[in-house]
């Protein structure tokens, strides 16, 4: 599968052939089905597609939060099956969750500091240096001691945002960043993700904000019942899709 | 990069306002659920740590203030040493050259005779007390010496030194110094002026004796109008068969069968049958034939069997006596006194005399040859003391009783002594004076105070520390995914939370405590083994509390932290737990609050705890309605405090928003 956009160097990520079941009390759920896709330096990726359909299962496995039952992927040509230091793959894939994820009991700016000291070594002043910076880089450069449950669900999530970026990741994982916002919130954060998609980001991002993969993603995703169904630049995608299943999953949130 | 026409060109976005809908409703409950309790509780926790650790402080200082003066003996009991008497308990700890200055510690509920609490404690104060150094001799003068030990200087009172080594050490030699460092004096203050305490060391008992034993009597009047008879008796005589002999003690079995034990320092004299053997001097030099006839005399109503085996006993026997061949005649020929059988002898009517006896004439025989010098008599051996079985005589020494007369009948007289032992004490001789007063116990003398509410505290503190380790251990690993620390944890958890805390203190006490002892060099005192049964048996809750915390952090926190690239551990130190900690403080809270008072229990194992000192009041006083009430208030006390304390922490380590 060859990327639309000119770069042709390594994918970063190379994601070949991978099937996902869950099990669970009311049976096995297949929720990868052989899914491949390759994502180049630079690239930003938009995945779409109807509730259930693996979008998110396929971003975790990116970062290994979830485990693989066959395909391979490999990350910065570290293949994440049998990785030994699953660790440091991490540490240069940041993810930004759907419910935030912001540790309640630490302020902003511990939130950001934190992993930072704990797996970069880094010292406390380089630390909280580099918090501010991307404190204001996101938009709150006040908020630094303000515990998450006294910022506002865009605030918080401009926090994550800015935590997953001090770890100086290589590829960013979006799963869903705006759906838990209220709609008035919804824009600080797709502002902030715009910015970070034009400075070159490698990003991979599950939303339905049409509006940001037109602006920002070089590619996206259509994906349905574990599956890849279609892919191609957001604007034909959206305008024109080939398939019958995007067509009517369009149909629906447009 | 993507065509951006119809997305508006991206600006930093501005802070907005916090938008949570809760905000308006926030100061309305303020006003409707705000109580004084509450203000209070706020303002409580609104204060520094420092403030509140100060005000711990003070309402413990005033505690003990309030306690000393309400029930004043039973709090005493059980907050202080278990064995006061109703006198205020002054300990002096005192330097002395001699030893035997201290007359003892009367201890109330002891069964043994005064002399005995006497004995031991001397000997515990020599023993304990007698301290060694080794050093430099820096500085000498009239009265003490002062060397420079390894450890500092040590100046020591000349009067205190039982060896020094050299002892003829000059300035500047290396010595080594045995002396008394400390002697510990027990008892009432009677007097006190700027440079001395006199201290009555209690030490009380009624004695009663027959009145046969009185060899004198008079009557004293105390300087305080009281009525003191002071007696001269004989001490008592024993007869029985020897046992032992030693220097410090004598062992004898009486006719009756009946042992007796007495100390060589309270006998005036010993009586020991012994055998002397007197020879005619030209029969010492006979060969004795198969046909010829020795002669033998005994005084009569001597024992002559028991003399003649005695005699066998002799590792050499004299010559003439020497008629083991059994072909020579024996005579035995019995005289009415001393004299005619010594003359006898002398005469050489007899070829020899034997005397046993063990009356105070038991070396008579020898004496008379000492004062016949020219008679021709010999002693072939010295007088011999019995060897074995025999029958002796001990009378101790006469000893002086004073007190009051408590019942005098035909034969015995019962007299109350009051020891007449007041110690003074220098002031300058005072090292320390430990005073021992109601309730002081409480804040200025924990140093003796190793029973009640002191254990209590402690046991209850090493235990529940104790118990968050091996909680924090097993609840990490109930949570993991390894089945078998899974389920050994759960084992643990189980098993522990299905046996009674007594049943689990009995074990520790009785099971795994003398198995330590006996397989390996563990030696638990009773404490610890209540600290390893309390800790073990409360370690299963909290390991299911810390479990619990630890679940109800939702999983996108370890999510979040694992893929920030934090491992497990580091995920679980930095972010689960701390979070957790918070929500488990209550349920931990409640927990030590109750292992303060399940800590009761340990009086099971013997140790002198809260409770097991509020018994032991009652059963002394029968005053059960207060030793009950003061116990619970006590408990009530620590547990309001405690559980005030835990609502406290909670609330300043609330998050904010």
């Amino acid at each position: 599968m060859i990327p639309q956009t000119s770069t042709q160097s390594t994918p970063i990520i190379q994601i070949q052939n991978v099937h996902k079941r869950f099990h669970t009390l009311r049976g096995t759920v297949h929720a990868l089905r052989g899914v491949s896709l390759d994502v180049q330096p630079g690239e930003v990726v938009v995945i779409i597609g109807p509730s259930g359909s693996g979008k998110s299962t396929l971003l975790r496995c990116i970062n290994r939060l979830e485990t693989t039952d066959s395909g391979r992927i490999i990350v910065d040509n570290i293949p994440l099956t049998g990785a030994k230091n699953i660790n440091k793959v991490r540490a240069e894939v940041g993810m930004v969750f759907q419910s935030f994820n912001l540790f309640p009991d630490k302020t902003a700016l511990e939130n950001i500091t934190l992993a930072q000291r704990v797996v970069r070594k880094r010292r406390k002043a380089e630390a909280e240096a580099r918090a501010h910076d991307l404190l204001a880089k996101v938009g709150i450069p006040d908020k630094a001691d303000a515990y998450p449950g006294q910022l506002s669900g865009g605030q918080q999530q401009r926090v994550a945002i800015a935590r997953a970026l001090a770890m100086d990741p290589k590829i960013m994982l979006f799963d869903e960043p705006t759906s838990a916002l209220d709609p008035e919130m919804i824009k600080e954060v797709l502002d902030v993700m715009l910015a970070l998609a034009r400075e070159g980001m490698t990003m991979v991002v599950v939303s339905h904000e049409m509006g940001f993969a037109r602006a920002a993603a070089d590619r996206a995703v259509f994906m349905d019942e574990g599956l890849i169904i279609e892919e191609g630049e957001p604007d034909v995608l959206f305008s024109n899709p080939t398939h019958e299943r995007t067509k009517l999953f369009l149909s629906k949130i447009l | 990069m993507p065509d951006e026409r119809d997305y508006p060109e991206v600006q930093p976005a501005q802070p907005m306002p916090p938008q949570h809908s809760g905000e308006i409703y926030d100061d309305l409950q303020f006003e409707v659920k705000e109580g004084l309790g509450d203000r209070l509780m706020n303002w409580i926790a609104g204060l520094p740590w420092w403030a509140i650790i100060l005000a711990v402080v003070a309402v413990a200082a005033l505690y003990s203030m309030f306690t000393s003066a309400a029930y004043r003996d039973v709090l005493r009991a059980l907050t202080d040493n278990p064995q006061v008497t109703t006198e205020d308990l002054f300990e002096v700890v005192q330097i002395v050259g001699e030893p035997t200055m201290i007359v003892g510690r009367y201890v109330g509920e002891s069964q043994d005779s005064v002399s005995t609490v006497i004995t031991s404690l001397l000997d515990d104060v020599i023993d304990s007390e007698l301290v060694q150094r080794a050093g430099f001799l820096v500085r000498e003068d009239p009265a003490t010496i002062t060397i420079q030990t390894e450890s500092g200087r040590v100046t020591i009172p000349r009067q205190r030194i039982t060896t020094m080594d050299p002892p003829d050490a000059g300035l500047g030699d290396n010595v080594s110094v045995e002396y008394i460092e400390r002697v510990t004096v027990t008892g009432t203050l009677t007097a006190r002026d700027d440079k001395t305490l006199t201290i009555r060391t209690v030490n009380e008992q009624i004695e009663t004796f027959d009145t046969d034993r009185i060899l004198s009597e008079e009557t004293i009047t105390t300087p305080e109008g009281e009525e003191i008879v002071r007696i001269e008796r004989e001490g008592l005589s024993y007869q029985g068969r020897l046992t032992t002999l030693s220097q410090t003690g004598i062992s004898l079995v009486q006719e009756d069968e009946t042992p007796i034990e007495l100390r060589r320092a309270d006998v005036d004299f010993l009586a020991i049958p012994t055998l002397t053997v007197a020879l005619n001097a030209a029969a010492a030099e006979r060969t004795i034939g198969p046909d010829d006839e020795v002669r033998i005399g005994f005084i009569q109503g001597t024992d002559i069997t028991r003399a003649l085996q005695e005699l066998d006993a002799l590792d050499d026997i004299p010559v003439p006596l020497r008629y083991g061949d059994g072909t020579a005649r024996v005579a035995l020929i019995s005289y009415a006194d001393l004299d005619a059988l010594m003359e006898a002898v002398a005469a050489g009517e007899l070829d020899a005399a034997l005397y046993l006896s063990g009356a105070e004439d038991r070396l008579a025989m020898a004496e008379w040859v000492e004062n016949h010098p020219d008679a021709a008599v010999v002693l072939p051996t010295p007088p011999r003391e019995c060897q074995r079985n025999c029958t002796v005589t001990v009378k101790l020494r006469d000893d002086v009783v004073e007190g009051r007369v408590l019942e005098r009948t035909e034969d015995t007289i019962s007299i109350q002594t009051v020891a007449p032992e007041f110690v003074v004490i220098d002031r300058d001789q005072i090292l320390e004076n430990r005073r021992t007063e109601p309730g002081a116990c409480a804040l200025n003398n924990l140093r003796g105070c190793n029973a009640g509410i002191f254990l209590t505290l402690r046991v209850t503190f090493i235990a529940y520390g104790l118990a968050l380790l091996i909680g924090l251990f097993f609840g990490l690993m109930r949570v993991q995914k390894n089945p078998i620390l899974y389920a050994f944890s759960t084992l643990y958890v189980e098993v522990v939370r299905g046996i009674p805390l007594l049943v689990i203190l009995l074990y520790a006490g009785f099971v795994v405590s003398p198995w330590l002892r006996d397989n390996t060099p563990l030696q638990l005192s009773d404490e610890w083994e209540a600290v390893l049964g309390l800790s073990f048996g409360y370690g299963a809750f909290i390991a299911e509390i810390f479990r619990a915390g630890i679940q109800s952090i939702s999983r996108g926190q370890m999510e979040a932290a694992r893929s920030l690239g934090m491992s497990y551990p580091q995920a679980m130190r930095y972010v689960v737990l701390p979070q957790a900690v918070r929500v488990v403080l209550p349920p931990l809270g409640n927990d030590f609050i109750a292992m303060l008072k399940d800590s009761a229990l340990i009086s099971v194992l013997a140790l002198p705890d809260l409770l097991q000192l509020g018994r032991l009041y009652i059963s002394r006083t029968f005053r059960a309605f207060e030793g009950y009430n003061t116990v619970a208030l006590l408990y009530l006390l620590m547990t309001l405090f405690l559980s005030l304390l835990v609502r406290v922490i909670e609330r300043r380590t609330r998050l904010p928003g």
